[in-house]
């Protein structure tokens, strides 16, 4: 019949134009090719960036005054700065910067360039300076507390008293204070903004690559440094390339097209999970998936409601269930695994206990309310099954699901009722990021618009407890300090908080076999650096 | 001396036509974005700043203005061509279009060429066999491809050929390992390779392009295959057809030399609109295969309710669709004597 002619003479074509199988050989030896979804990749200006794939590629381009071992992340390792000390009143850390760094522009670098770009953090005021202000840095006294004596010393002054170990750490982990060659920068700044603009889509560094070009939602490459001053990378070259369907990112990791995928959905990435090429870097992160309650809320300012709630939440069925490769199971404001993270309460669902709390508070029916959650793997889950058990009581909780936008939009003006999101700082291994991000509330007037804090996001003030967590950051005495923490996670406990913790995030990376010396860093600092490949060759017998 | 000033005064209605078209697109997407709920300050932020830089932002791109002072500056900074800057990409809006239109150029233009060399001939194949096999089987196909999600079959078609059978290249316009290597100067990535006398990136971005446009191309062969047969078969029922049988032609003449070319010019402007829509944005194609195209950028900017962007992107969107409108009528004109008078 005709038809099967033309469909005949359609595959042959299709097979002419196709058939070329060597176009299909493994990604070559000397690149590493990332794929990742680049939505959230607005930026690559260290002082603006938001969110951790900027991150991973920021550190790469640039270099900081210290970083953080990836391997023991409590590890401050020497980078720009070859040594520092900190002074005995706790109030100057001074950075001994090393000789012979130039920039990919061929500039050399001086504590000037190291000044400058911290300068211009404050001076911006963009993303990266929320931290830095919390310090009590600003642009007016930045020029005054970071000085540089001569062009090899930089000397910090903290302007309030804190712990310079977490002062190095956010040093270390944040990559808002990279060094950026400022006279590059200032030769592209337009009407006064610190070469902003030209940053976006421009680097000034001088990490081991070197930006080539970065197109938005579509492609980043970066070639090696010939002459970075720790001697050039393994690689020649590395390209992330934005692929946004999961799906597709699966099956390119399968055929050996991409060797490292990043936020890929976890059902693709338990698929690959058996894949004898491939291996899944479980990194623990120190944002923690959480249910808030606003306490603006009339029946969320009571007490006893939120013991009921408490209750209310199948916190062992959701990480069992919901959570595999999200999280694991945590109940405590800061991190697992630190040694000042006391061990979980043991909460778990107890229906017949909250409906005594709630009879007790006035709601014997329970009560109508909304709970807010992003339209996204596992909040939506989390959302569904914290739905469920609260019908149980009563707490007949309507979804409202949203873009990340509206639901933290909806949080940032105190506006919700309950929410299911995931906080926290928990980039710096120091117990004082997670309490500053989820805890911390200095001030809970609706005037003071701490938006920075998740603590005044929930209306959750506590004078006493900001008193322990102010002083727990000052105590000298590791071993007192220590007790400190311990002290501050149990009056939180006690004081029934207005954000529950459920889960610690884990990040999911899966990657090829034939990448060698790849440490994904739970701060997003990866990086890339030491990273090599086993050549194609020798895939099969590699690992 | 009357006929110039008639088509003056023609052309002049027909700009003014235009202009009023695409004023009123501006406005209503503009005011539609400024109430959708969705926050570019928090995207460029984080969630996690705080009020003094949420404010700096928020005055820094003009939102404390009320809205028709943000719709009059903007409108000001069109008249000077100046479409603003992206939020995703810190560039001027206009650059970033010509930097992912092209692409979107290659895939449609390939998929217009499929859709439209399969789909004619089957369309007036199944007029010529009304309810034959032959005809339930074009329909079956049309109906097929209008009816499928073209996201599913995007997925499945990158399982079978590329994951499964090993025939085509993946997501992305070409092999990663090769991206970059070759200068761009049209855009257009099979061009820019030849111009480069690259063979291994032509053959290797041809081999990345023929399965989306392939399906993209099944999805506007249904639509041209379909209209096609419904102008045929008006075509066949006239009574010069009858005549021309009569005559003692034979069936390919009357078909191909007869009725085909009396469709013609309807079908052209089938093909072209077709063609619009997938310039418009093949925008669940480029998100299954990563195509760095019209559709993805778009779609990115309304989610970041980054309103410069999908106001530029608008505005291409109607330009386009009023020039293939004129375009079309053109064609009328020329082949269509009636239209003259």
């Amino acid at each position: 019949m005709n038809i099967s002619r033309y469909c005949r003479a359609w595959c042959a074509t299709l097979l002419l134009l196709t058939g070329s199988p060597s176009l299909l050989a493994a990604t070559p030896d000397d690149q590493l090719i990332v794929g990742m979804n680049m939505n959230n990749l607005l930026t690559l200006d260290p002082a603006a960036m938001t969110g951790n794939e900027v991150m991973g590629i920021v550190v790469n381009l640039y270099d900081g005054l210290v970083e953080l071992d990836p391997r023991q992340l409590t590890h401050v390792r020497p980078a720009l700065a070859e040594r520092w000390e900190i002074s005995a009143d706790h109030r100057q850390l001074t950075f001994h910067l090393r000789d012979g760094v130039h920039f990919h522009s061929g500039h050399p670098l001086t504590s000037e360039d190291v000044i400058w770009s911290m300068r211009r953090v404050l001076h911006l005021n963009l993303a990266q300076a929320s931290v830095w202000k919390s310090y009590g840095f600003s642009k007016d006294n930045v020029d005054q507390m970071i000085t540089a004596p001569d062009a090899h010393t930089v000397v910090i002054q903290l302007p309030k008293p804190n712990d310079p170990q977490l002062v190095l750490y956010s040093l270390a982990a944040l990559g808002s204070m990279v060094v950026l060659d400022s006279k590059t920068v200032q030769a592209h700044a337009v009407n006064n903004d610190w070469g902003n603009r030209w940053l976006t889509t421009h680097e000034a560094g001088s990490g081991p690559f070197s930006l080539d070009v970065w197109q938005a939602k579509d492609v980043l490459r970066m070639s090696r440094d010939a002459n970075y001053w720790r001697g050039a990378a393994r690689l020649t070259r590395v390209v992330f390339r934005h692929l946004q369907e999961s799906q597709t990112l699966r099956l390119m990791m399968q055929k050996g097209d991409i060797d490292i995928a990043s936020n890929m959905a976890i059902p693709d990435v338990q698929a690959l999970r058996h894949d004898p090429d491939l291996t899944i870097d479980a990194v623990q992160k120190g944002t923690l998936y959480y249910l808030a309650m606003s306490m603006k809320d009339d029946h969320f300012a009571n007490p006893q409601v939120r013991e009921a709630v408490r209750y209310l939440v199948d916190y062992q069925g959701i990480n069992k269930t919901l959570m595999a490769g999200y999280g694991t199971l945590h109940q405590r404001p800061i991190q697992s695994g630190m040694p000042e993270t006391l061990p979980d309460p043991g909460y778990r669902l107890d229906v017949p206990r909250a409906k005594a709390l709630l009879a007790a508070a006035g709601y014997p029916n329970g009560f109508d309310t909304t709970l807010r959650v992003l339209a996204d793997q596992p909040f939506l889950n989390i959302a569904i099954a914290i739905q469920s058990t609260l019908m149980q009581a009563g707490i007949r909780a309507k979804i409202i699901t949203g873009t990340g936008n509206q639901i933290y939009g909806a949080m940032r003006e105190r506006q919700f009722n309950l929410l299911v999101g995931r906080g926290g700082s928990g980039v710096e291994p120091h117990p004082h990021s997670s309490l500053r991000s989820l805890v911390y509330n200095p001030n809970n007037a609706d005037s003071a618009r701490l938006t920075n804090f998740q603590g005044w996001r929930t209306g959750f003030y506590d004078a006493q407890l900001n008193k322990m967590i102010d002083q727990a950051l000052l105590e000298r005495d590791t071993q007192k300090q220590q007790q400190d923490y311990f002290a501050i996670q149990r009056r939180y406990d006690q004081l029934i908080p207005a954000l529950m913790p459920i889960s610690q995030m884990t990040d999911s990376v899966v990657v090829n076999n034939r990448v060698q010396d790849y440490v994904p860093h739970p701060s997003a600092t990866t990086f890339l650096r030491d990273v090599w490949k086993t050549p194609d060759s020798l895939a099969g017998g590699a690992q | 001396m009357t006929l110039t000033k008639r088509h003056w005064r023609r052309a002049r209605s027909r700009v003014l036509q235009v202009a009023i078209t695409l004023f009123g697109l501006l406005l209503l997407t503009f005011f539609i974005g400024r109430v959708m709920p969705l926050d570019p300050v928090l995207a460029i932020v984080g969630p996690d700043a705080d009020h003094a830089t949420y404010q700096q932002v928020y005055h820094q791109l003009g939102f404390d203005k009320p809205l028709w002072v943000q719709f009059w500056i903007y409108l000001q900074g069109l008249l000077h061509g100046n479409l603003g800057l992206a939020l995703l990409t810190g560039q001027p809006v206009i650059n970033d279009i010509l930097r992912v239109f092209p692409a979107t150029v290659e895939l449609a233009t390939l998929a217009i060429l499929l859709g439209t060399g399969l789909g004619v001939p089957l369309g007036v194949w199944a007029a010529a066999r009304r309810n034959s096999v032959v005809d339930y089987l074009v329909r079956i196909i049309s109906l097929a491809g209008y009816s499928t999600p073209i996201f599913w079959v995007g997925m499945i078609g990158l399982l079978l050929f590329y994951a499964h059978l090993g025939w085509v290249g993946g997501a992305g316009r070409v092999d990663f390992s090769l991206d970059g290597i070759v200068p761009r100067r049209t855009g257009l990535l099979l061009i820019d390779a030849l111009l480069a006398g690259n063979l291994t990136v032509f053959n290797n971005a041809l081999n990345h392009l023929i399965l989306p446009a392939s399906l993209l191309g099944f999805h506007s062969l249904a639509y041209i295959s379909r209209m096609t047969r419904s102008f045929m078969l008006a075509q066949l029922s006239q009574e010069f057809i009858l005549t021309a049988r009569v005559k003692g032609l034979t069936e390919w003449q009357v078909i191909w030399q007869h009725a085909f070319r009396n469709i013609l010019v309807q079908l052209l402007t089938v093909v072209a609109l077709a063609y619009g829509s997938l310039l418009e944005g093949a925008v669940l194609i480029e998100t299954v295969f990563s195509w760095p195209g019209f559709g993805s950028y778009l779609t990115g900017s309304l989610m970041l309710g980054d309103m410069n962007a999908v106001m530029g992107c608008v505005l291409v969107v109607g330009l386009i669709f009023v020039l293939l409108n004129l375009l079309s009528d053109l064609l009328y004109q020329v082949f269509d004597p009636r239209t003259k008078v």
